[in-house]
Formats: C-alpha cells, structure tokens, sequence
C-alpha cells in the first residue's frame, strides 16, 4: 500500500529531451513526446527518480490536488494461491518486501492473482518499488517468476535487467571455496526457510531453536 | 569529562532542512559534556586528523607517502582511469579529509604515470544526488577537471558474469581502463556488512545496480549478503580493471593515516581488524548502557547519523553483539525489519527486540532519503520543528515516519518532554563530535566507568572470537602493534 501525495511535474522549458527519465521510471508513467516529457498523472507513483536524475533540472515534486491510495485488498483472494505464489518465491506471506511502503509479500501475491504480470503492473497496483526503488526489485522478481510470468526487460530501459543469485541457487563449490570467511551461506539460507515455512497462524514468540 | 565539542554544522543539502532552521544544538544545552575517546580507550591510536590547522595537509602527505609505494605500472600514459569514491567518505570528519585523499590520488597518479584521463566517478547510498552535492561543496569537479560525476543505482548498468551468476554494475563505474577503489576503514553499516569484507563492499553497493543490491538485501540472507561485493570482486571483469585500492585509515576518533595497496583482501584483513577492535570496543561500552535518551543530530540520514564512529542504526543494535556471527539477525537490519509480522512483532521469537535502552528519540537534526519509519514505529520519537517533519512526510522512503513520530517546535522543549516523560537524565548526542562524544553528565560517568572493563573484554574475549569468526589470520594483530 502506499499515499500517493506527490506528483512529477516537467518544466518544458529545461527539458531537452534525453529520455533519461523514461528509462529510469519503475512504472514507465513518463515518455518523451515532441521531444519533451509529458507524466501519465494517474500513474505516477511519485518515487522521484526521474527528479532526480534528470540532467537538467527539469522536473519538481508537486503535491497532487487528490492524493492516492494504491494497495491490493489481500483478503479479496485464495489465500492458498497467495502462499502458494510466496512460499515458491521462498517468502513468507507476511514478510515485508519493501521497505519503503511496507508492502508485505502476500500484497504482490495479491497484485499477480488481480492480473499484474510485470515488474511495473506489480507497482503501480502496490506501489512497492516507488520508494528507493532499489532494495525490492528482486523479490518483485522472483514473486513473479514463481508465479510463472515471463520476464522481459523493458528495451532500452534501466528499470531492471534480471534476477540474480538467491541464498537457494549459490553453487556448492562456492559455498566451499569461502567456508571460512564469515558468510555463513547455509545457516542463512535457513534461516530464510524458517521465516518462509513459518505457518502465518502461529508465529510469533517461536523460537528456532526451541 | 570535557566541555562539549562543536558538532558538525548543518549543511546545506535537498535532503535536509535548511540549516538555518537548525536553531540549536543539542551540545548547547545545559548539563552537557564531552569525553574523549583516547581517555575512554588509551590504547587507540594518535591521529593526525583532527589535529590543529594544518591538520589536512598531514593527511595530503600521508596520502602521497602511501601511494607512491602503490605500483602503478599497469596504467600507462594514453589509459583512462576512474577514482571510484561512495558517499559515505565525505560524512567523515566534515568530509574534507575525504575529499583530499581523492585529489591526492589524481594528482600522484598523474604524475607517477603520465595518465591525463583520470576521472572521479561517485556512487551514493539511496539519495541519489548526494555526491554530486559533494563534488561541487568540496571543488572536486574543479579539481577533476569537470571529470567528475555522481552515480545511482538506477543509472545504465552491465552484466558482470560471477561465481554466482551475473550480477550488475554501474557501466560508468566501469569505463575506463583502470579503476581506482578509494574508501575507508570507518564501519558504518555493521549491521548490514557484520565486518565482513567491509573494503570490498562498495563494488557490490555504491558501484553496482539495483539488481545486485537488492541481491544483497533479499536474496541471500543476513551473513551471506556479504558475499555479493566478494563476487563481482573476484569476477575476471573487475579483476581486469582493478588497479589498486587507497583507504583512509579511520578510527572512531580520528585519521590515523592511509592505506593503499594492490592487494584489496589484504588491505580489507587490515580493515576488518581496525573495524573490530577500534571500533568494537565503541559498540561494546554502547551495549552497557542500561538507559538514554539520544538525540540525532547531524547531517545524514536517520540512521548514520554518528557518535563515537557509532551510528545511530547500530545503537538501536547494541543490546546484541553485532560482531558475533554466530547470531544471525541484528536488533536492526533490513532482514530483521523484514521478519516483523502484520502485528509488528518479529515473525520468529528469537529475534532481538530494538535496543530497550533507548528510552525516546529526539530527532533534532537528520536528513531524509533512507526508510526511517521501523525506528520511529519502534522507539518513542520526538522531531524538532515542522519543516523537519513536513520534509520527511515528503519523502518517497519515508510517508509513514512522521505517522509515528511527534513534532515538538524546539528543541528545549523536546528535550524538556523527554526528561518528564521518560524520568531519566542519561543524554547521548549523534552530532559527529570529532574525537569524542558529548553525552549528559550522567552518562559521561557511566561511560567513564564501564569503559576499562570493556576494552579488556575486548582484547581478550571478543576480540580474537571476532577475527577468528572472519578467517582473519590473528598475527595481523600483532603486526599491527608494531
Ligand atoms: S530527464 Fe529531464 S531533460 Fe531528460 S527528457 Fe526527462 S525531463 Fe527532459
Ligand atoms: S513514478 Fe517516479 S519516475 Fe515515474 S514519473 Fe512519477 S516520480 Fe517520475
């Protein structure tokens, strides 16, 4: 869920046209028309990228007139799809995803069962990847991936390139050659699988160890 | 105990209120002191910064000394080289030491090589134009020529092929021949990087992309993360272009010096000692105080904002021991962050509570631009002024701080609030004093109390765990000594 109370406004005055705005917008709400940039108000997500990358100067963050409210009602949907979708992803539903927004993993779960098949759909119904818009686009990703959508970069765009290594792909021979540097690779890997196969009903005050 | 050290002065920056707004220092206030850090830890190393006037001259030729033993040889005269630099350096010490480092690394590579193209490329954490703030405040686009930039994690990336499959980095980061990695030994992060190849980390943060970033925060676990710098590191991409690397040597209360060599993991043993011992004993005396009100001010973002060489990230830690990898998750980081359940208690019972000493939080001065909201959900906070807090209720990373957080319009008044509320006088200042800390009085004598038995701890008990813990081969400590 996020409050959208801002919104990107260009000065068409400054603008020059380069399109690096375009290729930095996580929900792709701003294009170069005329050699000018023109917002998609209703999409902005109003993370501020394109304000703070553009060359010139040219675009501020205005309050919008009507703030929104995008979020992805989770009680609307199969709750076993939703763990179905995070628990392949190697999340658990309720482990927050961004940090910005707060959106929980089963709120992109939620998005992809309402028909979002992108990185950028999963965003503007959640607005998860309009805060930093760094630290969540893997688990955008790998949500997505789990719930069998093909991923394709958007051309000539620097929203995202592709998914990476996870704590369950990191080849055994790595984890051998750097056994005695501190990474602790199998331990973390699970600790994550705790947290993902914790059962939602009865977390809390459990311990691993117990 | 001292009188209070002038603390960093506001700057100016997007992030941050305008300085003129910052009306008072927490310093200021009645029943103030300082302490200095080699009174708490003589066995701390003298440093050549801050020192006097001409103070950052001696860092100039610590900096040329160190290099000219640095072999260079790899570049020629017609190569490109790019100074790779990240924002966190110029929040050391007012950020001139920093600054100066980078134009000493320019001006003896240039000379030691007859290289004319030699760029300053900086990366940032998450507030995208901070070094390009920095450039200009310091002259280094002057300095480079117009050859210098600030970069973002967002900007045009390259696929890097690793142990671990293809990560990314920033392309510009990489277009030169040769790189130069010119960093520091201050810790910062330790709740993130845990001491673990700390010097190799930016080329898998402030130099690499999101996707490789986000690999960091989500997608191999609190301790594993690490891994992600070691592997693009070792990738034969950066391996082809790494020239060699150049660190001032950072302690909790000073620049002792610099450090340059072509071996990164040697430089980074070196590191990880300094960062545990130096800075361990800091965050040990931390974990024993029992009860506090801290105040922010300085600055940077929430979290970095620093006492001791201590951020305030890792005091909301410091009722754990963050240098113990045996224990996964840290009182903060964003893996514990996100295990925090819909009813925000940790999802699993073995994860530490934030640090129940801090009693509240006056957040007189600190910066946006990093997700703030956990501490202020999490710990009784009380802002100074309403432009702070509208600024925060502005920023993308941060909608929901203030919807936990009070405004109070001074900070006198904050202050007075906190002292009724919370019944207690213990005071702990994050304004960067330089050599020390200003604390309350009450807590001076705490500190000055606690602090013999904690660098004993240190040295015999956690110390050689800590290393041990890291494959960091203990001798170094004794080389060292030397
Ligand atoms: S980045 Fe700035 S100058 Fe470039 S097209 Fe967008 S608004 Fe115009
Ligand atoms: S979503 Fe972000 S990058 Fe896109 S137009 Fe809005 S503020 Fe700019």
């Amino acid at each position: 869920m996020k409050q959208v109370t801002l919104l990107a406004k260009v000065d068409q005055d400054k603008c020059i046209g380069c399109k690096i705005c375009t290729k930095v917008c996580p929900v792709l709400s701003i294009s170069v028309v005329n050699r000018k940039a023109v917002v998609n108000e209703d999409d902005c997500r109003a993370c501020g990228n394109c304000e703070q990358r553009c060359p010139s100067h040219a675009i501020e963050m205005v309050p919008r007139e009507k703030p929104l409210k995008v979020y992805v009602d989770v009680t609307k949907f199969d709750q076993g799809k939703i763990s179905e979708i995070c628990e392949k992803a190697h999340f658990n539903p309720e482990q927050v995803l961004c940090y910005c927004t707060g959106v929980r993993a089963d709120e992109v779960a939620a998005a992809i069962l309402d028909g979002a098949k992108t990185p950028e759909a999963v965003s503007l119904m959640t607005g998860i990847r309009t805060g930093c818009t760094i630290e969540c686009v893997q688990p955008v990703l790998r949500m997505l991936e789990a719930a069998g959508c093909e991923l394709k970069p958007n051309e000539g765009g620097w929203q995202w390139y592709g998914t990476t290594a996870t704590a369950w792909t990191v080849p055994k021979e790595v984890k051998e050659k750097y056994s005695t540097r501190g990474f602790y690779f199998e331990e973390d890997r699970e600790l994550l699988d705790d947290i993902a196969k914790l059962n939602v009903e009865e977390k809390g005050g459990k311990n691993r160890d117990a | 105990m001292h009188k209070p050290i002038t603390p960093i002065s506001a700057k100016p920056s997007q992030y941050g209120i305008n300085p003129a707004l910052v009306k008072k220092r927490a310093s200021e206030l009645p029943k103030m002191c300082s302490l200095n850090l080699q009174d708490l830890f003589p066995d701390l190393p003298e440093v050549i910064f801050p020192a006097g006037p001409n103070a950052i001259d001696d860092v100039r030729k610590a900096a040329i000394e160190s290099l000219k033993k640095v072999d260079m040889s790899m570049i020629k005269s017609e190569d490109s080289v790019n100074v790779l630099a990240s924002h966190h350096g110029f929040t050391l010490f007012g950020g001139e030491p920093y600054a100066e480092l980078l134009k000493a690394i320019k001006d003896v590579v240039e000379e030691k090589t007859g290289c004319k193209e030699v760029r300053l490329r900086a990366g940032v954490g998450m507030r995208f134009r901070e070094t390009e703030e920095y450039i200009k405040s310091y002259g280094l686009d002057t300095y480079y020529h117009g050859k210098a930039i600030g970069l973002a994690p967002v900007d045009e990336g390259i696929p890097i092929e690793t142990e671990i499959g293809t990560l990314y980095g920033l392309k510009k980061i990489y277009d030169a021949d040769w790189i130069i990695h010119a960093h520091h030994t201050d810790v910062r992060e330790v709740h993130f990087h845990r001491q673990v190849d700390k010097a190799v980390k930016p080329f898998g943060m402030s130099y690499a992309r999101i996707e490789t970033r986000s690999t960091y925060h989500q997608n191999l676990g609190p301790r594993a993360a690490n891994f992600t710098a070691r592997a693009l590191f070792e990738s034969d991409f950066v391996q082809s272009k790494f020239a060699f690397a150049s660190f001032l040597d950072v302690g909790p209360h000073g620049i002792v010096g610099v450090d340059s060599d072509n071996d990164l993991y040697a430089l980074n043993d070196r590191a990880t000692f300094i960062g545990c011992q130096r800075y361990g004993k800091v965050m040990t005396l931390f974990g024993e105080i029992d009860e506090c009100i801290a105040v922010l001010d300085f600055p940077c973002p929430v979290p970095y904002v620093f006492s001791a060489g201590v951020i305030y990230a890792n005091f909301t830690g410091a009722n754990v021991d963050l240098y113990d990898l045996k224990t996964p998750l840290p009182s903060y980081t964003w893996y514990t962050e996100a295990f925090y359940g819909k009813n925000d208690k940790p999802l699993l019972g073995d994860i530490p509570p934030i640090n129940p000493a801090i009693k509240m939080c006056v957040h007189n001065y600190a910066w946006t631009g990093y997700p703030s909201a956990f501490f202020s959900k999490h710990i009784p906070t009380i802002v100074v002024g309403q432009e702070q807090a509208n600024l925060f209720d502005r920023d993308s990373m941060n909608l929901e701080y203030m919807d936990y957080a009070v405004s109070i319009k001074s900070l006198e008044a904050a202050m007075e609030f906190a002292y009724q509320t919370t019944g207690i006088d213990k005071v702990i200042i994050f304004d960067g004093a330089m050599g020390g800390m200003n604390v309350s009085e009450t807590m001076a004598e705490l500190l000055l109390e606690k602090a013999p038995l904690v660098s004993e701890k240190v040295d015999q008990e956690l110390l050689p765990k800590w290393l041990k813990q890291r494959g960091v081969d203990v001798s170094i400590l004794d080389k060292l000594k030397k």
